[in-house]
This record gives structure tokens, sequence and C-alpha cells, in this order.
């Protein structure tokens, strides 16, 4: 038994039959094949499936795929234009953040629906958001010190386009 | 141009960022099939009988595969000791036997994950169920079941080391202390849980793209396991979401060769693809070794060590792993880096029905290392000295004999180490010796329920195989171009698995042949296009990769210099040879080359609560040359992360042999709010005389010495020595309100 349902994935509006208990994760993975989103735990602890659904990271592997209908999705790899990274990327590549790389797709799309909504977020607004996050590999500080990076890179990026 | 010592973008990083990098589970092969493997449902049981009838019928299940179907039906590591699949019907006796709930008993292949899954739960097995063994204690004693049933001992291991008189040390010591130190397991809890994909390549061969840290043992052992030639199984690496010696054994390797290569005998050409959900990858998986550590340290009231007695007793679970290796290491360790005259050690290791332990970053160091400067911070407060007065009085020196009977091989370092961690955390040296001004414990009046302390300690790590081990690294480095070099290929096994190895190879190739970075293109950790290089443990990667780059292009350059076009140029890099120890004395020349380390922590205790909170780490490495120090910062710093994960937060529970821990949220390791308040790496680069331009092995050497040094820090708080931990809250809290 399947049902329509319409969805913008990365600036495409896209309509697909789904299978009504997958998740947001198995159908951005499975259906559109976009594996830049993981699957790291089997009970929303680990932050690797985080996506942003109309604005706001979410975890993908506990959301519902019927609650996605008419939503606007973002994964990872719709946030860079062209070869020209997004600042939370190019941050993120230069702080040293970036070791296995498996959390950090996760971690991308959790500072852009952050940092993309709320470019003046404080210290603890960004260590919120990232303790929704794990890394095993970094010990964390290198992703804040992307963040810091990346909210500035944001900042200037506003302000130049006012 | 210098390419090393430079903080270069890591060569995956873009890939990583924008999500296109490609991890064993997100790769899709056409008309590829799904596999899902039924674990054993208890620890120590005789599989009677399976019927798979009812899932073989199950709609979209293309084949159940048992013990029956393996042609070999054994593997291991060191040693064979594991069937492929338990069960009746196995070319090996005794298979019929499942010993833990990591054996796996079936494995179905379907057309959907979701079949395959449903199909899982039409296989009946007949267990006639065994009590478990879980305490090592309980498995070595005499008269306890045997486990392995062609042995005639659960113990598999046992090294032991003589040097000296001890006993009259003891006798003569005016100090002696004497402990008994307990160590938790560990879970790897790398984020990218096991997954890969097989299938036939254009020549024919097995293939399996999979993650690992060994590409050509991966191949070894599944070719083991099929009974096919070497040269008929291919393992291919991509992106790796972590390691830390939690995939230096198999997991999905042989099972994903074994499904390609049946359906295939029965005419069905299809890829098989595999992704483990997180509970399997914690059951299914081997764990950081737990220990028990007897140990006896003795010393004059100056302060100089004048003896110590270790017994060493670990669990390896239900099969060898790495456990031998581990075990000597550990064994070397337990005596720390220091010049003691008389030593005595035994080592046992035992089987049981617990999950396997295996190599788990440090590899037996940081249990060693605990023990050792536990006793060392005791011993100072014993005799009234500061604890790195007493460390310098017999920190040892190439002059000295390490506990084995030989010296450490040249570029011994401790002692600058540990003096810069000591002055960087505040201690003084003084005519009377090094002192740490003022007192290790402070308060907050503000928030009398907090003490706070300053603790240290110190250690080191062998780099590369030891003990006799077969220790060799091959390169082959190509050139292209006429009147100069175009284009340069680096073919390289040596695994990337977020460590940054293979940037570091990029690096290290430029600087060899100096020439720009963008010049040079690597080809990596595939069995078809590179040679063996050994594993990425040990702390050997850089160290071994670096000397066999090295050689490749001076092999090469003299080529070019020759006038061949193209260059191509092999070199297999062989370091000096090590010795295994001597059955009655333990005399060996264990390792060819070592990384030194010391932290000093300042950390607070609750005492309502028992909460432990890490205020501060100084970590002082000499990692000989930082290839990049941006990437030896990320190691440390990761490192130091996961070494107080172990010290104070994670606690694998595994009650009567089943796993209670099997999630990420039963199964805690540090969040963003659970670091340390600073972390300050300092990195020492003292030339190790046969490194790749100096650089000495650095993976895991931040590792060792944290949970003694924060075990100083909270007896510096609390006046509590902890011998066992780790120091969850619980464990804290009931020690202070005794």
């Amino acid at each position: 038994m399947t049902e329509k349902i319409s969805l913008t994935v990365n600036g495409k509006l896209q309509t697909i039959e789904v299978e009504p208990e997958m998740t947001l994760l198995d159908v951005i993975r499975d259906v559109f094949n976009l594996t830049g989103t993981k699957r790291g735990c089997d009970n929303s602890t680990c932050g690797t499936c985080v996506v942003v659904v109309n604005g706001k990271a979410v975890k993908s592997c506990n959301y519902p795929i019927s609650k996605a209908q008419g939503a606007t999705i973002l994964t990872v790899e719709g946030i860079s234009q062209g070869m020209t990274l997004h600042p939370i990327q190019s941050a993120i590549a230069e702080s040293g953040a970036v070791q296995c790389g498996f959390c950090t797709p996760g971690i991308v799309m959790e500072l852009y629906g952050l940092l993309e909504e709320k470019p003046e977020a404080s210290e603890q607004e960004m260590t919120n958001a990232l303790n929704k996050h794990l890394c095993r590999c970094n010990g964390y500080e290198p992703i804040m010190n992307g963040a810091r990076v990346a909210q500035e890179l944001i900042k200037e990026r506003n302000k130049a386009s006012e | 141009m210098e390419y090393v010592g430079k903080n270069v973008m890591r060569v995956d990083a873009l890939a990583k960022v924008t999500g296109l990098a490609q991890y064993p589970g997100d790769i899709d092969l056409p008309d590829q099939a799904y596999m899902k493997v039924l674990f054993s449902a208890h620890p120590h049981a005789i599989i009677k009988q399976i019927d798979t009838s009812q899932a073989e019928a199950l709609p979209g299940v293309l084949a159940v595969l048992t013990a029956k179907d393996v042609p070999n039906n054994e593997y291991g590591l060191i040693s064979p000791d594991q069937p492929v699949l338990c069960g009746p019907g196995s070319t090996k006796e005794f298979a019929d036997r499942v010993l833990t709930v990591c054996d796996q008993v079936a494995l179905v292949i379907a057309e959907t994950e979701k079949i395959a899954r449903q199909a899982l739960k039409l296989i009946r097995v007949d267990y006639e169920v065994l009590p478990p063994i879980t305490d090592p204690l309980a498995a070595m004693a005499e008269g306890s079941p045997i486990l392995h049933q062609e042995l005639n001992s659960n113990i598999f291991c046992k090294f032991r080391i003589r040097k000296g008189d001890w006993e009259s040390a003891f006798r003569d010591s005016e100090v002696v202390i004497e402990d008994e130190y307990v160590t938790p397991a560990q879970e790897h809890a790398y984020l990218q849980p096991e997954a890969g994909v097989g299938y036939i390549d254009e020549q024919g061969r097995v293939t399996v793209i999979v993650g690992g840290q060994w590409t050509h043992e991966d191949q070894e052992q599944i070719a083991h396991s099929l009974k096919l030639p070497l040269e008929q199984v291919r393992v291919i690496y991509p992106a790796i979401g972590g390691a830390f010696g939690g995939r230096e054994d198999m997991s999905v390797q042989i099972i994903l060769a074994l499904a390609v290569q049946h359906l295939h005998q029965r005419g069905i050409s299809r890829p098989v693809k595999i992704i483990w959900n997180r509970e399997e990858s914690m059951i299914g998986h081997h764990k950081r070794h737990p220990y028990i550590i007897r140990l006896k340290v003795g010393a004059n009231r100056d302060g100089k060590l004048t003896a110590a007695q270790a017994e060493l007793i670990t669990d390896g679970g239900a099969y060898m792993y790495t456990s031998t290796k581990v075990m000597g290491n550990a064994t070397l360790l337990v005596t720390g880096p220091y010049n003691i005259p008389n030593v005595r050690v035994d080592s046992t290791a035992v089987y049981t029905n617990n999950l396997p332990n295996g190599a788990f970053r440090g590899f037996g160091g940081p249990q060693a290392c605990f023990a050792i400067e536990s006793s060392i911070n005791k011993l100072a407060e014993k005799i009234g000295m500061d604890p790195v007065e007493l460390r310098m009085r017999n920190l040892i020196t190439e002059n000295d004999t390490l506990s084995v009977g030989t010296p450490l091989p040249r570029g011994v370092t401790i002692q600058p180490v540990l003096e810069r961690c000591a002055r960087a955390a505040g201690w003084v040296k003084t005519e009377g010796g090094w002192k740490y001004p003022g007192s290790r414990i402070t308060s907050d009046g503000d928030r009398p329920h907090i003490l706070q302390g300053v603790g240290i300690s110190c250690g080191y790590k062998n780099v590369g195989f030891s003990f006799g081990a077969p220790e060799r690294c091959t390169a082959t480095i190509e050139l292209y171009g006429e009147s100069e070099i175009e284009k340069v290929i680096l073919r390289h096994a040596g695994a990337e698995v977020g460590q940054g190895s293979h940037t570091a190879f990029v690096q290290m190739t430029a600087q060899a042949l100096n020439v720009p970075l963008e010049k040079v293109q690597l080809i990596a950790s595939d069995t078809a296009e590179t040679e063996n290089a050994g594993s990425v443990s040990a702390s050997r990667m850089t160290f071994m990769a670096g000397n066999s780059i090295r050689g490749a292009a001076a092999l090469a350059l003299s080529k070019w210099q020759a006038e061949e076009r193209p260059v191509i140029a092999t070199y297999e890099y062989r370091p000096p040879k090590t010795t295994p120890y001597d059955p009655a004395t333990g005399k060996s020349e264990p390792n060819f080359a070592y990384g030194y380390v010391a932290e000093a922590v300042t950390a607070e205790v609750d005492v309502e609560t028992g909460q432990i909170r890490l205020k501060k780490i100084i970590c002082v490495d000499d990692v000989g040359r930082a290839v990049n120090p941006q990437q030896v910062e990320g190691q440390i710093e990761g490192a130091l992360v996961q070494a107080a994960g172990y010290a104070i937060l994670e606690n694998f529970i595994q009650t009567g042999g089943q796993v209670l821990t099997r999630t990420l949220s039963t199964y805690l390791i540090p969040t963003i709010l659970d670091i340390p308040d600073v972390i300050e790496p300092i990195i020492l680069e003292y030339p190790d005389p046969i490194g790749p331009f100096g650089a000495r092995g650095m993976g895991e050497m931040p590792y060792l010495p944290l949970v003694p040094a924060i075990t100083d820090a909270v007896h510096a708080a609390t006046g509590i020595w902890f011998d066992e931990f780790p120091l969850v809250p619980e464990r804290v809290f009931n020690a202070l309100h005794q």
C-alpha cells in the first residue's frame, strides 16, 4: 500500500510514491539516493541524519514521511552552488572538524538551520544545537571553531548582499 | 617547498562537507540483493538443528546460508578460532557451538532488506543452552568447563617477565605499594555502522567494498574461509566512518564474499549489500579488553624505584581476535617508562562467553598505564615526595634497560616531555627538586560542594607491530611527463579511517619528490591496485607509509634521472627487526620506535552528586615531526575526549553474556557538553632517528595517561584513590559517602 506525496527537495518539486511507514530519512537515502544524509543509530541519538525542513534542522530518521507533504527539504547536497561551497561547508572543511566525516553532513545542516535563520545566535545556542550530534573523532572543539568562523562568514555575506 | 609540517587541507575534506564522500552503506550497485544476519540468541549453546525452510519459502528470499555453506568455516586475525557461521554440518569440528552473542548463525539474502528481515524471524534454531562463563577468574579456575572443545584450558595466552631479584628487592624496599586495578570494557562507537557491498568484478574476482583497517588482511581472511586463491578476492575501501581498532577484525567482509560467491555458483550474478544497524554494530564487533591488574611497586625513601611485580588478567571474550598482541603490549607497558632494576610480570588471557575483546586505540596501553601511573602517584604520596620529582628520579633513558632486558631504541624523550607538561601545569623546579607551589586541591568559596584537584601522569606507546610480528609496508610511485614531472601517482593501500592518513601520504610524497601537492594523485586501498601496507593500527601508518614513500620516491627519482619514462617505482620498507618474548624470562627487543607523552588534568568533583567535570587537560606529545599539525592536534583532542569518556562516562554493560547497552542512548559517549573546558595540546618535535622526516606515530599515545591523571586529580581533590573506573557519578558518590 503506497501513497503519493509531493515535496521540494533541494529546490526541485518531486512527487513520489511512498510506503506510509517510511521516514524522511528512508526517502532521502533510498528514493532520492541522496546519501550525504547518514544513518548512524536506530533511535535519533546521533544526529547524522539531520536535514533542514522548512528552514529548521530536524532529525530525518524519526520524521514520518507523511509529515513532509508540501515541505521544503534541504540536504547537504543542496546548499552549495555548483563548486562554490556554502560558508558553513568551507569553515568546517578548514577548521579541522572533518576527520572520518560521517557526522559532518548532519552537523553542517544543523548549523545551516540555526545560522541561516539566526546569524546572531549566541555561543550557547550553537553549543545547544551541536549537542544533538555525536562525533567520535575530533573532540568537538574544531567543530565549534568551524561554527564560529561560519557565523562570521554568514554575517559578512548577509551584509554584502544588503 | 615544504609540504611536511604544513596545515594542508585534507584531501577528502571537500567530499565530506558536501556529502559526496561515499561510505560503504552509501554505495548501491544495479540489481543488488540485500543481506541480514541472524546472530546467536545465547552466549553459550550447542545448535542442534537449524530449520530454514520457512524462511526460504518466503517470496523474495534468494538464499539462506548456514554453517554447511561455508567452504572453510573458520577465521581469525591471530588464530582461526571462530566459525564464520555457527551450526551443524560445518567443515570445522565444534562449530555447532555458539560461544557469544556476536556469533553469526545464518544469513538471509533477499530482494529487499525488509524481506530479509522478515525471513530472519522464520528461521528456527534449536539451541541446547549451556551455562555461560562470563567471569574470567572462573574461566581460568581449575575444573572450569572448557569453551573451545579442541583445547584443554580456557587460558590461551601467557607471558612472563623475569628481571633481576625482585624478591630480595621487595624485602629491602623502604616503601611498597600493592593494589588491584580493574578496568572496564569500551565500545568503539564509530559513527558509521558496519556495511558493505559485494559483487563479482569484471575479472571474475569476488569483490567486497567495505570499511576496514587492512585491505590485504581482509583479502586473506576472505580467501581462507572461501578456499579461494588470494588473487580471486578483491577488497576495496571507500570512505570509512571511524575505526579506532574496531574494524581490525572481520565483521561483514567474509559473509558478503560468501553470499556473492554462493549466488554466483547458483548462476545468480548479483551484487549483495548489507548495512548493520547500531544494535547489530554494538553486538557484532569486539570491545576494549577489561583488565584486572595486581601491581606491587617498591621504592626507597629517596624515591628510587627498586622492584615491580605485576599480574595481569584479561577477559579475551569468546575468541582470540588480537588479545595476544594486546596482552603483549600491556605486559611490557605495565612497568611504565621507568628504570626498574627488578621486575616480575605474569600475564594471562582467557576465553569467556562475553563478546570478544580486541583492538581499541592504545591496545593494552591504557590499562597498563592506569595501573603503573596510579601506583607511582600513590608511592609519591606515601613517601611524601612530589609526583613529578619521583618520576624524574626514575624515568628511563637510552642507557637503561626495559623490563625485557634490552634498551629502548634511540630517541628516548620522556624526560623533556614530562618536564614540559609539568611546567605548563604550574610545577617549578627548585633546588630541592620539582614542586607544585601551593596545594593541588582548591575549592571555590561560592560553591563549597565543588572540590578541584590537579593530577599528573605520563607514558609511552610503541609505534608499529611488536614482538617479532612481520612488519613491512609498500608504496608505488609513478612519474609522468617528459622534461619535467607533470603528474605523480602514489599507489598505497594504507587505510583512511578518518585519521588523515591519505593527506599525510600526499604531503610526504610531494615533499620526497619536491613536486607541488596538486601534481600528486592517490590511488588507495584496493587490493587490485595497491600493494600490502599493513594495518592502520599501532600508531604505525604515518611512520611506515612515510618510510615506504621515501624509499619509492628515491627510487623513482633515480629512474627519472636515468631517463625512464614513465617511471614506476615500488619500494617495500622494513623497519629494524623486533623479537618475541622469551618464554622463561621475557627477554626481547619488543619495538623499533616509540612516542612519549605526559598529561596534567584539572578536575572538579561535585561532592553532592559525584559528578566529575574536567576543567583542563594539558597534553604534551613528542610526535617527532608533525606532518600536518592541524591533523595531529585533531588526533590529540579526539583521543583525549575518547579517553575522558572511558574514564568518567562510558559504561558498557554485559550480564550473563548478553549486551544490555545496545544503543547510543544507553551507551553514552561524550557530547559537546561533556568535553573538558580547555584542552591544551603541546606538540614537541624531537625527531625519531628512523622516522620519516623524523615523525613518530602518535594516534594512540594521548589516550594512555589520561585515566590515571584524572584519578590523581580526583585524589588530590577528595583524598580518595579510585582503582576501578569508569568514574560515573554513582561510583564516585558512593566512595565519597561511605
